[in-house]
């Protein structure tokens, strides 16, 4: 385990899922390792009113109503499609769905441009079938068939990214429940045992580049993940994300919770922003998600850990932003230069605490930029 | 009394608190204070029914208790003095609201007029069951007890820290019927909800619902539904007394709740005295909060006074609107839905029990029945049936399989409807979710909610196909919005006067559809009254509930067919509020436009407004003349000129009206235009030179002066003045001096030659050069004024555009197009024409073609024109002094010969006349007779 740079969530809550194993009496469906109320728990954390030995951490922070539908529906017959902006944990709580329910998370197909059917269904060894012919063991099975045979989630990251016909090739896998061999002559059929299901995710922002066919979205349940707006929740995720990555990088630093509300303000103003923009050219590229947060509170932190004298500071945060979100040239340093200018400035010089050393680093980095 | 009741539930409550709490004294005074709260309520000798707001379990046990009681005089939390308007519900469709209105406010902030409150009254609602049984039973007096709609407003702080109702999250889209009540205040009978913002989040956490209205349903409102009445009243006492014991200190709505508990008992006292009733016969229905109250004056024995204030001065008008479920919601901050499936479980839960509700006569199912008594529960309501009910965990019904099959295969239905590509598997899988999702959720049965996040799990897609979501799909599905309608008798007068008006158009106002009527006022004549109701009521109503599709009302246009929309059916509120104002809309018409008139901010540009809309609407010369009149005043005490353009424009068409039905202007237009010509004439130099003075003020006041003149000069003013004013005019700006030498030419103080040369220096000037554009615009916004000046500003226009340099001739462009798109109807026609005129109508023209201004004047024969009169009579007699005086002022001393008496009108005086009179002699001969002249 201290070999990987990110152990999957089922290596990583191993304990835990061992744990919560073994005091569930909940009824399970198929060969589920858990109930699905232990499921919630183990996404969700614990509360007091549950009554348990020990606590469990909150691992995804969302609506809980989300957790239960895409519970309920890998439980049903049907597909679960968790679509969203990018960087709203979609693919996190797909991983940690999988862990819960059957403990392997790491049976994904990511869908790209590129992708195959050969990476759905099978594709062959081919040293092997010119050695010894088509066969069973000259087939490398795709994570979605091995998940079929295990009778275990198998996950489909960006769906949508990948050509209609190849999306297509899960409508016979989502509704009869096998795959057929025709190359060979015998045991040419993988059924899929109980327990297996697929979750796949899109991203909202794809939208129109290969859309589903209506054969696909029927075999699917859609579970749409929004961004969070709220600032509890944001900060719980912002502050949990953060502490893995120092955990991770073993970085000594702290970071300043004023800091940290500086991030989320600013963030929370350009959302603002964004939704007030009237064409595409008004708002920010980014979809602002939580994600991107992290990401720029990580970009700050590893600098200052590295190029700096091992503290946060806001003009680091700041340089880190622009850096972040200013993806187009000119339309996005505008923005940010509007937003510095027009909001921080003011705010600044209204409230000082960090924010003039923020600003001062922002006007840097988009100097640097333009 | 019923001492030692409860005292096992107090016991067990005090040792739980020990055992758990931390601070157990606190914990334990408010676990044991409840149980006293109840205690007391159940205690008191008049029977307290506790309710709660929409809980078909509370309009149930009504039912069921004023059928086993049949009291006679029953007391309800409703502003008393709403009563009134209670025997009006037999005439409306539920839900409506019960509004008192006042319009003239007194004794209040005057912006928080006009003050309007309302009690909307549902179905499945208990006050509606007690006020059915009260109303259609003889004998049974109904008594409201709560303060007027005065009080409300007088309970309110007068500061803007007012806390709001936040409504539900998860309501969708507020519905277009959501804003029925407009900005009403509302009262509600029964409002149980916690005040503590932590308690409500911990109790919709722990329940695993979203929503307060879920929480309430699931945990308080199913097992109730069949419960006896003593546990009923338990109960609900217990949660009333555990919110209000749980507000923070110093709640202001605690506060007011307990003032209206303290005025609620000394009216029930008040009137029990005089009434000489037992207290047997009677009940007092109010919210659970209030059945728990601690207040000095609760219960009939109580000896402690209340001092109810003084109503304000305001004058109270009431009235019934129609509402809606959503409208309801939104006002109460209910969870969108919440009403209409508390509607769909009172139609289950009657069904189930067999019970008949009371039901207004008059209304859908009700008629006048004897309510036959039932016998009471067996068991005595003075038991303790607390502690069973909080010990046993709360009866949850089995799952209702073909309820929630029929439920699945609806919304799929409804579903496909609306543009989903759901089908029968979705239904399939709905039911199934719906299951799973309510067993995650520790319930046996899926309740509506459960079942709506299952439709939307399986249903919803990426994208929604058409107006609603799934979400909203299964509002629908689960109850509807319901919207109500007050019926023709329970109209105010305004409002019956209209519908009668309107009925031989052929509109049937019960309809809640958009009704189209077609009027043609050439074939129907008798239909131009009706129309002309329809144009008040356009012009009066704020909605759109009467829309013009054809046809148009402006002085001295008037349609032959006019085509209209009308949608009052509903919009029922807004004609009912107009109601408040009057007796007929032409009153509320007068009221309006007099209130105008007469507010301190009106100007003399609202005044003819005013004037216009009643020459329009009302058609009474004394009222017009009356606002005209007012008009005058207001020009004359108007020291700006910010209004001028609109004052132009307004006396202007109405001067073109009154001349188009009479030949002479009423009196009050002759004043306004003389006072007008004045006023404008002494303003005029200041507005010259103030730079807060916009360029299309002083072109307006021009325009005033010069198109006005005729009439003005008429009527005695004298044209000095005019020419006064404008010498004393010294603008600075180009613009306006522009729109001076404009005025000098109208006025022959600057000729065409002049000014033609003044411009040509412009442009030569390359100093002045960059500011040529601003003298343009002035001479642009002269077009109107001096409509002659048209031919030189295209002349101008046109050398502008040739000449000028691009970087000052493009900077200038936009303001030249908002100019004239500002005031398109005045300048692009004129300019338009003129320009057409002017430049060649083809192509091969062009190359031919000359400006008329670059063609060099051909000069004409010199006509020599005599001067005649007895000036130069007189200067020629004594020519010698003439000479000095010419001298003396530095002209040509010089003087032409002149015969005298060649200037007396003989015929060598004008050679041209006497040649004509020489052509035709016999004519002249004639014509000399006829004037009495010797030939």
């Amino acid at each position: 385990m201290n070999e990987m740079l990110r152990a999957p969530a089922e290596v990583k809550y191993a304990e835990e899922l061992e744990w919560l194993e073994s005091i569930d009496d909940g009824p399970k469906p198929f060969t589920w390792r858990l109930s699905p109320r232990m499921v919630r728990l183990f996404i969700l954390g614990s509360e007091r009113s549950d009554g348990l030995d020990r606590e469990v951490s909150q691992k995804w922070f969302g609506d809980r109503s989300f957790v239960e539908r895409s519970i309920v529906t890998l439980a049903s017959d049907r597909g679960l499609l968790l679509i969203g902006d990018p960087g709203t944990g979609k693919s996190w709580l797909a991983e940690l769905l999988s862990a819960a329910i059957c403990r392997n998370s790491t049976l994904v197909v990511q869908g790209t441009a590129g992708t195959t059917e050969d990476h759905i269904k099978y594709s062959w060894n081919v040293s092997m079938v010119i050695a010894k012919g088509q066969s069973r063991d000259s087939m490398i099975p795709s994570p979605i068939m091995t998940a079929m045979e295990a009778g275990v989630i198998g996950r489909f990251e960006e769906l949508t990214r990948s050509t209609s016909d190849v999306q297509d090739a899960l409508i016979s896998i989502l509704s009869e429940k096998y795959v057929s061999i025709p190359e060979l002559d015998d045991d040419n059929i993988v059924f899929a045992k109980p327990g297996f299901s697929i979750i796949a995710t899109a991203n909202s922002r794809d939208k129109g580049v290969n859309d589903l066919s209506s054969a696909l979205k029927r075999r699917f349940n859609f579970v749409r993940i929004p961004v969070v707006s709220n600032k509890k929740s944001e900060t719980e995720i912002v502050r949990f994300r953060t502490e893995e990555l120092l955990r991770r990088h073993r970085i000594e630093l702290d970071v300043p919770p004023n800091l940290l509300d500086i991030l989320l303000q600013s963030f929370a103003d350009l959302r603002a922003a964004a939704a007030s923009a009237t064409s595409d050219d008004d708002k920010l590229e980014s979809a602002l998600s939580t994600a991107e947060q992290i990401g720029v509170l990580e970009d700050a932190i590893l600098h200052s850990n590295f190029f700096g004298d091992s503290t946060l500071r806001a003009a680091t945060l700041a340089g880190s932003l622009v850096g972040s979100l200013a993806r187009r040239s000119p339309e996005d340093l505008a923005i940010l230069n509007k937003y510095l200018h027009g909001v921080v400035e003011p705010r600044s010089k209204k409230d000082g605490g960090e924010w003039p050393d923020f600003l001062e680093g922002g006007r840097q980095a988009i100097a640097t930029l333009s | 009394m019923i001492d030692g009741t409860f005292a096992a539930l107090r016991d067990q409550l005090t040792q739980a608190a020990e055992t758990f709490a931390e601070a157990p004294d606190t914990v334990s005074e408010i676990l044991t204070g409840i149980v006293d709260d109840v205690d007391r309520g159940m205690a008191e000798r008049l029977e307290i029914f506790p309710v709660c707001h929409h809980s078909p379990a509370s309009a149930l046990a009504m039912a069921r208790r004023l059928r086993q009681k049949q009291p006679k005089v029953i007391y309800l939390e409703l502003c008393e003095d709403l009563r009134p308007l209670l025997t009006e519900l037999r005439n409306c469709r539920l839900p409506v609201a019960l509004q008192a209105f006042a319009g003239e406010i007194e004794g209040f902030p005057p912006d928080w007029g006009p003050l309007s409150v309302v009690a909307p009254i549902t179905e499945a609602s208990a006050e509606y069951q007690a006020i059915a049984y009260a109303l259609d039973t003889p004998g049974v007096e109904l008594v409201l007890v709560d303060r007027s709609a005065d009080h409300v407003f007088q309970w309110l702080p007068r500061d803007d820290s007012e806390e709001t109702t936040e409504p539900e999250a998860g309501g969708g889209d507020p519905d277009e019927d959501a804003g029925m009540h407009g900005d009403a205040v509302g009262v509600e009978i029964g409002d149980l909800r916690p005040r503590f913002r932590e308690l409500e989040g911990h109790l919709l956490h722990h329940g695993k619902v979203r929503h307060w209205s879920e929480w309430w349903d699931l945990y308080v409102e199913q097992p109730l539904a069949g419960a006896d009445y003593a546990t009923y009243r338990q109960v609900m006492m217990l949660i009333g007394s555990l919110f209000r014991r749980l507000t923070p200190v110093g709640d202001r709505r605690l506060r007011t709740d307990e003032d209206r508990e303290r005025y609620m008992w000394t009216r029930i006292r008040e009137h029990f005295g005089k009434a000489g009733v037992e207290a047997d016969d009677c009940m007092y229905v109010c919210g659970a909060a209030h059945a728990a109250s601690r207040v000095e004056q609760f219960g009939l024995d109580s000896t402690a006074g209340f001092d109810i204030t003084p109503p304000s001065g305001s004058n109270w008008l009431y009235g019934l609107i129609p509402s809606s479920h959503s409208s309801i919601e939104a006002q109460f901050g209910l969870a969108g839905g919440s009403v209409s499936i508390a509607a769909a479980s009172w139609e289950k839960a009657l069904k189930a029990s067999g019970l008949t509700p009371f039901r207004l006569s008059g209304q859908k199912g009700g008629k006048p029945r004897k309510v036959k008594p039932v016998p009471a529960d067996p068991v005595s309501g003075d038991a303790n049936r607390l502690s069973g009910f909080l010990s046993t965990p709360p009866a949850t019904r089995e799952l209702d399989e073909a309820e929630l099959l029929a439920w699945s295969v609806d919304i799929v239905r409804l579903a496909r409807k609306n543009g989903y590509l759901s089908s029968t598997a979705d239904a399939i899988a709905v039911f199934e979710t719906s299951i799973l999702l309510a067993g995650m959720r520790n319930r046996a049965r899926p309740t509506p909610y459960d079942f709506q996040d299952a439709a939307v799990t399986c249903i919803e897609k990426d994208t929604v196909p058409g107006r609603r979501d799934v979400r909203r799909l299964c509002e629908i599905l689960l109850g509807g919005d319901r919207v109500g309608q007050v019926g023709y008798e329970a109209l105010p007068p305004l409002a019956q006067d209209v519908y009668d008006r309107l009925k031989p158009l052929g509109i049937d106002l019960r309809k809640r559809t958009v009704q189209r009527v077609l009027i043609d006022l050439s074939a129907e004549p008798q239909k131009r009254q009706g129309s002309r109701l329809l144009w008040t009521l356009r012009h009066l109503l704020p909605s759109d509930s009467v829309r013009p599709i054809m046809g148009v009302k402006k002085l001295g246009e008037e349609s032959l067919q006019e085509s209209w929309d009308v949608s009052i059916g509903s919009r029922q509120r807004d004609l009912i509020e107009l109601g408040y104002e009057g007796v007929t809309v032409e009153q509320v018409l007068e009221q309006r436009l007099r209130r105008k008139v007469w507010s301190p901010d009106a100007t003399a540009a609202i005044a003819l407004r005013a004037v216009e809309d009643s020459i329009l609407y009302l058609g009474s010369r004394r009222f017009t003349n009356e606002l005209g009149a007012r008009a005058i005043d207001l020009l004359k005490a108007e020291r700006t000129v910010d209004d001028a353009p609109e004052v132009l424009r307004r006396i202007r068409a109405l001067v073109a009206y009154y001349r188009s039905v009479d030949p002479k202007l009423p009196e009050w237009a002759e004043t306004f235009v003389t006072t007008g010509y004045a006023h404008y004439c002494t303003l005029l130099p200041t507005a010259f030179t103030d730079e807060q003075t916009g360029l299309r003020q002083v072109g307006a006041m021009l325009g005033f002066l010069f198109t006005m003149e005729s009439v003005a000069i008429a009527l005695g003013c004298d044209r000095t003045q005019l020419e006064l004013a404008v010498k004393q005019s010294h603008p600075e700006t180009p613009a306006k001096l522009a729109l001076r030498w404009a005025a000098q030419f109208q006025l022959s103080q600057l000729p065409m030659s002049g000014l033609r040369e003044r411009c040509d220096d412009l442009l030569g000037n390359p100093l002045v050069l960059p500011s040529f554009p601003q003298y343009l615009s002035g001479f642009i916004q002269a077009l109107d004024p001096v409509p002659t000046l048209t031919p030189f500003v295209v002349e101008l226009l046109s050398k502008a555009f040739g000449r000028l340099p691009d970087t000052v001739l493009l900077p200038w462009l936009p303001n030249l197009i908002t100019t004239l798109r500002a005031n398109a109807a005045e300048l692009v026609p004129v300019l338009v024409r003129e320009a057409g005129r002017t430049f060649p109508g083809n192509l091969a023209g062009v190359d031919t073609w000359t400006p008329p201004w670059s063609i060099p004047d051909t000069p004409r024969e010199a006509v020599t024109v005599a001067p005649s009169g007895p000036v130069t009579e007189l200067a020629v007699r004594h020519s010698t002094a003439a000479q000095a005086i010419a001298a003396a002022l530095g002209h040509d001393p010089a003087m032409p010969e002149f015969t005298p008496g060649a200037a007396g009108g003989s015929a060598d005086a004008a050679p041209e006349v006497a040649a004509l009179v020489a052509r035709h002699p016999d004519s002249a001969t004639a014509t000399a007779a006829v004037l009495g002249v010797a030939g």
